[in-house]
């Protein structure tokens, strides 16, 4: 079942480049889709484009049934509690506690009110307590963000993404400026999200060894357009060179 | 035709200001001549126009001139290979501009050695200094209180210009206001009102508060705040400019509205630099309100004015010295403030 159907998607910007050019796929709900390319083939935007970060210029994404490429105000407020994101450089409230930084997932469903003045529900602080033990992280819930290793504050942005209680979760390259060890830290905490709770996983990889480990199917794309769409196990040598460039060299972290 | 208009216009003002000057000390005319702001008006449109021809002969000659050099676009600028001051056009154009701006100034400000070093005129100055420096401590208690009024209508016009100032600093900062035409508009009408509000020197504000309100120190402090607000929402607006985007970003993602985006990703980016702008600010205002005091805005700067106009020196002395230590006091409190929060 198609939980996210992307048609002819194009998004071109103020200046002029075309950063997407007509991309169509479908994403399977409990999946855990990778997206690789060279930097600037248009991965950040498409992501970005799916939770209405950027707003298309031209084409469909239906999600729940629903175009959801112009919708305006609350229905795109709406779209991204149901469409988490997780970004490179984590994007967490640096002088914010751990806690305070992951109930911020709930401030969508919180009034206005009550958001501003710190009063989140009960249960969303024993949600987020949770979040926290899954990402195994709960024994700092009360230290500022700004006090983690980068690990940690991708563990702690996982966990706010989940606070939102999403169906889908777009991670723009979760772990591109961390160290190899804790990017496979990491990226098990994101397949256990996947699998266990059964949240569909976009995410945006430069590591080909990442891809073949937690992808269950890729999508590659180049100068804006996809040339490869599914399964990692395919991607040869060959489609390599076509996606990286000739004389690319594939780097193994382990 | 060149189609880098700021340049374009750049030149066209600086030649032409350049060639203005050159007719002026040709001519030299009497100051009735000066005054026909018509003629003069037509003069200055000669050789606007002159400096136009001159600016496109330039482009053609393929000479670059100062303007282009400032306003190349920004991917030009980083190529370098420019050649050195001294051996190109455009930078005689600046050197030219520079000396004869300096000319002018000297001349208009009548600037004199034969009158600083008059005799009569330095003995006179001497005499207040003597003065000044032999301070009448006897009027120390009242000076005092004085002093203490203006130190707290400093505080009160910052306090009060403190939360008005915050809200519109964020109705004024373009990564928040420059996303649809309306919240545009507003931002371009708040950026000019709050410009000249801000142009408008506190002096100013007081004589019409003074007005408005009568002499005393509620003028001042009304004066004041109108001036606190005005430059405190440029700059926290400033500050609010250059938050960094990845935690907006974050927050978006949430699905939060615009309140909750500015108030969790934003406002505690802010936090600190806001207190050592409002704590400095307080600091601007109690050296202000002495000034304002001048006018009749109350506190010491108007206890200064009286004695000053009956030439009691020595009274004088003492508000200086009175005005000096608290001056000195608050910019050091607020330094170590400042420097702690950061």
């Amino acid at each position: 079942m198609n939980i996210l159907s992307v048609k002819n998607l194009t998004k071109t910007y103020a200046n002029g480049v075309q950063a997407l050019k007509g991309v169509s796929f479908d994403v399977k709900k409990g999946e855990f889709l990778v997206v690789i390319g060279l930097s600037g083939s248009g991965k950040s935007t498409m992501l970005r484009c799916l939770n209405r970060l950027h707003e298309p210029t031209a084409g469909e994404i239906v999600f729940d049934g629903k175009n959801t490429a112009h919708v305006k105000g609350s229905e795109v407020r709406d779209l991204r509690r149901k469409i988490a994101m997780i970004f490179q450089h984590f994007n967490l409230v640096d002088r914010h506690s751990v806690l305070s930084n992951v109930l911020m997932g709930n401030l969508h469903t919180t009034g206005t009110f009550e958001s501003l003045l710190g009063l989140f529900s009960e249960k969303d602080k024993q949600n987020a307590m949770k979040y926290l033990q899954l990402v195994g992280i709960s024994d700092k819930a009360h230290y500022r963000a700004s006090q983690l290793s980068g690990g940690q504050k991708q563990r702690v942005a996982i966990a706010r993404a989940l606070a939102q209680h999403p169906e889908v979760l777009l991670a723009d390259e979760p772990v591109a400026s961390l160290d190899p060890a804790t990017c496979h830290t990491v990226m098990d905490y994101l397949e256990k999200v996947n699998k266990e709770l059964g949240i569909t996983i976009v995410c945006n990889l430069h590591f080909l060894s990442l891809v073949r480990r937690y992808a269950t199917r890729v999508i590659a794309l180049k100068g804006g357009e996809i040339i490869y769409d599914g399964d990692s196990k395919n991607i040869d040598n060959a489609w390599f060179e076509t996606i990286y460039g000739v004389g690319a060299k594939e780097v193994h972290i382990n | 035709m060149r189609n880098n208009f700021k340049a374009t216009v750049f030149d066209i003002l600086s030649m032409g200001y350049i060639l203005l000057l050159f007719v002026v000390a040709i001519v030299q005319p009497a100051e009735e001549q000066l005054l026909k702001l018509k003629e003069n008006s037509w003069v200055a449109l000669v050789c606007l126009i002159l400096s136009y021809v001159l600016v496109l002969t330039l482009f053609k000659l393929d000479i670059r001139t100062l303007g282009e050099i400032i306003f190349e676009p920004p991917h030009k600028k980083s190529q370098g290979n420019k050649k050195g001051l001294l051996v190109s056009f455009w930078g005689w154009q600046l050197i030219v501009f520079f000396v004869v701006t300096l000319i002018i100034s000297l001349i208009v400000t009548e600037f004199s050695f034969y009158e600083l070093s008059s005799q009569k005129g330095f003995e006179g100055a001497k005499r207040i200094f003597w003065a000044l420096f032999t301070p009448n401590f006897s009027i120390l208690p009242q000076g005092f209180l004085a002093i203490l009024q203006t130190i707290f209508m400093a505080f009160l016009a910052t306090a009060m210009a403190v939360p008005i100032s915050f809200v519109l600093s964020f109705m004024s900062a373009s990564n928040i206001m420059k996303k649809s035409v309306k919240t545009g508009i507003v931002y371009v009408l708040l950026r000019v009102v709050m410009n000249i509000t801000r142009s408008i020197e506190p002096l100013i504000w007081a004589i019409i508060f003074s007005v408005w309100v009568g002499i005393g120190p509620f003028a001042g402090m009304l004066a004041l705040m109108i001036h606190t607000v005005a430059s405190l929402t440029k700059q926290y607006s400033e500050q609010i400019e250059c938050v960094e985007d990845g935690p907006v970003e974050g927050i978006q993602a949430t699905g939060a509205n615009t309140l909750q985006v500015i108030w969790f990703a934003i406002v505690p980016q802010i936090v600190l630099p806001f207190i050592s702008f409002t704590i400095f600010r307080w600091d601007i205002n109690v050296r202000m309100a002495t000034i304002i005091g001048l006018v009749g805005g109350g506190g010491i700067g108007t206890m200064l004015m009286n004695y000053q106009g009956q030439g009691l020196w020595h009274e004088v002395g003492t508000l200086g010295l009175l005005i000096i230590a608290v001056v000195w006091a608050m910019d050091v409190a607020s330094a170590q403030i400042r420097e702690a929060l950061k």
